[in-house]
């Protein structure tokens, strides 16, 4: 990738991340109203004369008489600059409701990454060795019942299975130790990973078929190189792209189901963190959720778009 | 979209081309027509509720506390001794309505800013480009928290603000769509015999975006209903009113589990297959239809 794509696809993330600020930004202020949201129902001008003290101090505190452009660019700018603001709620720092909690939500999103990696590319070959079998046809089925499972359906059927009936796993969270947290997150993981691990054995499935019929597969058996390592050596690396360009789009799915999975299985992350800012209008932690959450998902998908090349060096992206 | 093929799909050895090409029903599939069958059966249900002799899904002790599944109470009661199988059914007339009202919006805008943008290209595709990859970019379950939130939990506005999340991958399809067909040889004839870009765009590239569109209906209905159960599931869903996801959330706390685990299983196994089968007739109609483009 030439150093005029990757700045031009630079150009392009950042153009994406200040637009969405915008959209949020924008749609809390004109959606809802910023000075009930500090101070509750006595921010209506009918409210009483001896609330007018209480409601020009927050318009100051917050410069909410500044025009509407103004307090985007000094949030902004704010933003830029490490400093996220602080919640309406309690007044807490919200980069240090970020900097607390910001850790376990990443765990769990690389943990389900991981358990869905580690399933489905086996998966996916012994399926595709044996393509259009009855085993693979069996196995293809069980995938896509996978697919159709919704994540909260599947994280309360997980915590009934293992959970409640054979408590083989913890029903509260627990991080004293990262042996606790892991045992902890597992049930959660799992229901991230389900249909994660479907989506990638069906892509990586097709693909493998399709190189396996290639001459260079032809020429490697003929070699006499054993079936596991023609399998994993030689048609697994060039059978990677579609997965591969589902693993950053499935970021963002992974973002919205630890919304899920954390406010059911109690996770102190920011997924359940951000419905709670949303539910009670502290929208300063909803905006720092909004933005890290959205440059985590751009960035992820730029790295795939950085990874094609080194699958294939033949890849040229044009910007 | 999630499970798309590959475009380096290659057939199966057994499908060689015949003579004489089944019709478009046999090639659906048995498959197929279980699945619509099943919907038929859940929509019919789901509209027929006023009037089939179930028991109110609100009225308490109709059957024991947490009572397991027995004739006349088919699903089982919950811990207030309501009927689960009534409650089901009133359940999804929320579920399938949020789905049916999200997935029009997202289709009528979606589907009208694809074509267009597609059709005449220039700076209005830039712009509308832009729109899709930053909705697309936006955490979504995110986005229709914040919209319900502020704007109201009512049906329409959870419906509305489901349909906005489907407007860029509906948009993106059409768009593509209609780059494919835009350089045809019809549209140029079409062109040169003096038809308006209305007209082309009606009457021409239409009918053409329309079939590869409808497989990405059903799997995007599927997509909502689950999004309305999601939504339901946080606590944030219609205030009054039954809704899938508000009954498995309320069935799914460490008690209820532990007592009374049908309470939870009947509802979601009823979720679980609509979303199949929706998932499974969209999936057979794209493969029937050749619609490669869905992965675009």
């Amino acid at each position: 990738m030439s150093a005029r794509v990757i700045a031009s696809r630079l150009a392009q993330m950042v153009l994406v991340v200040v637009a969405v600020t915008m959209l949020a930004f924008g749609s809390m202020n004109f959606l809802g109203d910023p000075l009930c949201n500090i101070i509750g129902p006595i921010c209506s001008e009918d409210s009483g004369e001896e609330f007018a003290e209480v409601r020009a101090e927050a318009r100051a505190q917050y410069h909410l008489d500044d025009s509407l452009p103004v307090r985007y660019g000094r949030w902004l700018g704010d933003m830029a600059t490490g400093d996220f603001g602080r919640s309406f709620e309690n007044g807490t720092k919200v980069s240090t409701t970020l900097s607390n909690k910001l850790p376990i939500t990443i765990t769990l999103m690389v943990y389900a990454q991981i358990l869905a990696v580690l399933v489905s590319i086996p998966w996916a070959v012994w399926s595709a060795s044996r393509a259009y079998r009855a085993v693979d046809k069996a196995s293809t089925v069980v995938s896509f019942g996978m697919l159709g499972i919704p994540v909260f359906a599947l994280s309360v059927l997980l915590f009934w299975l293992f959970a409640v009936k054979w408590d083989i796993f913890p029903t509260r969270y627990e991080d004293a130790t990262f042996g606790a947290q892991l045992k902890s997150l597992f049930l959660p993981a799992l229901s991230l990973a389900v249909p994660l691990i479907a989506t990638y054995q069906r892509l990586l499935r097709t693909d493998l078929i399709s190189t396996l019929q290639e001459d260079f597969i032809a020429v490697a058996r003929a070699k006499g190189l054993s079936n596991r390592r023609v399998l994993f050596r030689h048609a697994l690396r060039p059978s990677m792209f579609s997965m591969l360009t589902v693993f950053g789009i499935q970021t963002g799915a992974l973002i919205g189901g630890s919304l899920i999975v954390e406010r059911y299985f109690s996770i102190p992350g920011i997924g359940a963190e951000v419905v709670e800012a949303i539910i009670r209008d502290d929208f300063p932690t909803v905006l720092a959720v909004v933005v890290v959450v959205t440059v985590i998902f751009v960035v992820v998908n730029f790295i795939v778009d950085l990874l094609y090349g080194f699958l294939d060096p033949r890849v040229q992206l044009d910007g | 979209m999630a499970d798309t093929e590959s475009p380096r799909t290659v057939a199966p050895p057994d499908e060689v081309p015949l003579e004489n090409p089944p019709s478009i029903a046999r090639q659906l599939g048995l498959g197929f027509w279980v699945s619509v069958a099943f919907l038929a059966v859940v929509i019919l249900l789901a509209v027929l509720a006023p009037v089939l002799p179930l028991n109110e899904p609100t009225k308490i002790a109709v059957g024991d506390k947490f009572e397991g599944p027995r004739p006349g109470l088919w699903f089982g009661a919950d811990g207030n001794g309501r009927d689960v199988f009534s409650l089901t059914i009133w359940g999804s007339r929320i579920s399938l309505l949020v789905g049916l009202i999200a997935i029009t919006i997202g289709f009528v805008v979606g589907g009208s800013l694809g074509i267009v943008s597609g059709y005449f290209r220039g700076m209005f595709d830039k712009v509308v480009s832009f729109i899709f990859v930053t909705l697309l970019s936006f955490p979504a379950l995110i986005l229709a928290i914040l919209i319900t939130t502020l704007l109201g939990n009512t049906v329409f506005w959870i419906s509305a603000s489901l349909g906005l999340l489907a407007v860029a991958p509906v948009g993106r399809l059409a768009r593509a769509q209609t780059l494919v067909f835009a350089e045809r040889d019809f549209i140029a004839a079409a062109r040169i015999l003096g038809a308006s870009d209305g007209r082309i765009i009606v009457k021409e590239l239409l009918p053409n975006v329309v079939i590869p569109m409808s497989a990405l209906a059903l799997l995007g209905m599927g997509i909502a209903i689950v999004a309305e159960g999601t939504l339901a599931f946080l606590g944030i869903s219609v205030d009054d009113g039954l809704s899938w996801g508000k009954q498995i959330a309320a069935a799914g706390t460490t008690r209820v589990l532990r007592e009374a685990p049908h309470v939870a299983l009947f509802p979601i196994s009823v979720l679980f297959l609509t979303v199949l089968c929706l998932n499974y007739a969209g999936d057979r109609i794209r493969e029937v239809f050749d619609a490669k483009e869905l992965s675009l």
